[in-house]
């Protein structure tokens, strides 16, 4: 055996194993901890930000919301009817709707 | 698919953000990673905290990853960095090494005096010298890769391993040591 194969052989006591399961999932796990931290500061901020303009652009915005909602209020009711009678019949086949099953 | 081009393939991917890819990479590259470190610094549960920290460094990195760069060479470099942060911050706690030392079993089998004699040598040479025989002895890094995985010139990469390899050899009673 020549020298730098000696070498090389001491050399492998020190490998750990090709797989390790521990290991890698120890990573993963910690990625994914910081991308979720990462995601809720960003939400957070855009959030916050988000209230921010709101609250000191309101006084410019409110007369045109109230114009606005007082326009639409019939049609927004409309849209909640609709959006409540999918929820809770959406899992529902139409012949059982329409009474024509047995 | 060659080993290159799936690492490739892993890396656009993980670029994109699967998360998937890079556990894959995670998994493909551990080993020679953590086998670095252990080589590099000498203590064994140091090197698997460095290692950690080099993947989640590395996650945060990859968009910086070149296509057709060698993902080993560049993961070695992030913990070749973190372990040099690491000593030159004094943040390895001496007293868990200490213990850690004491604790650790001494070498056992057929090879048990010259492991011993091989890890005290690479105990002694410095940092430099000792990742570059990790890499070129250790793990059949060349030298280029080593130099391109270190941030050294090519000559200082070659000095070092030769220098390096003598003094592992004549400490293990090798022809050099004569």
């Amino acid at each position: 055996m020549g020298d730098d194969d000696r070498l090389k052989a001491l050399f492998a006591y020190d490998e750990p194993p090709q797989r390790d399961l521990v290991f890698s999932s120890a990573v993963m796990a910690e990625v994914m901890r910081r991308r979720f931290m990462a995601d809720v500061a960003m939400l957070s901020g855009v959030s916050a930000l988000g209230g921010a303009a709101l609250w000191a652009l309101w006084p410019l915005l409110q007369p045109a919301v109230v114009a606005i909602s007082q326009g639409l209020a019939p049609l927004i009711v409309a849209c909640g009817l609709a959006t409540g009678a999918v929820v809770l019949l959406g899992g529902r086949q139409a012949p059982a709707l329409l009474g024509l099953e047995s | 698919m060659s080993p290159a081009s799936l690492d490739e393939a892993l890396v656009a991917a993980a670029q994109a953000g699967s998360a998937d890819a890079y556990s894959r990479l995670v998994e493909r590259h551990q080993q020679p990673v953590r086998a670095f470190l252990r080589r590099a610094c000498g203590d064994w549960a140091e090197a698997d905290d460095l290692a950690q920290q080099t993947f989640l460094t590395a996650w945060l990195r990859i968009g910086r990853l070149k296509a057709g760069a060698s993902v080993r060479s560049w993961l070695c470099g992030i913990g070749y960095n973190k372990h040099l942060t690491a000593v030159r911050s004094g943040s390895r706690d001496r007293v868990r090494e200490a213990s850690y030392e004491a604790e650790r079993e001494p070498p056992q089998g057929p090879d048990a005096a010259d492991r011993m004699a091989l890890e005290a040598a690479m105990a002694e040479l410095p940092a430099e010298q000792r990742a570059c025989v990790a890499l070129c002895l250790a793990a059949d890094f060349s030298h280029t890769e080593a130099a391109e995985a270190l941030g050294l010139p090519l000559g200082t990469v070659k000095s070092h391993v030769m220098r390096g390899r003598a003094r592992l050899l004549q400490a293990l009673g090798g022809p050099d040591g004569r």
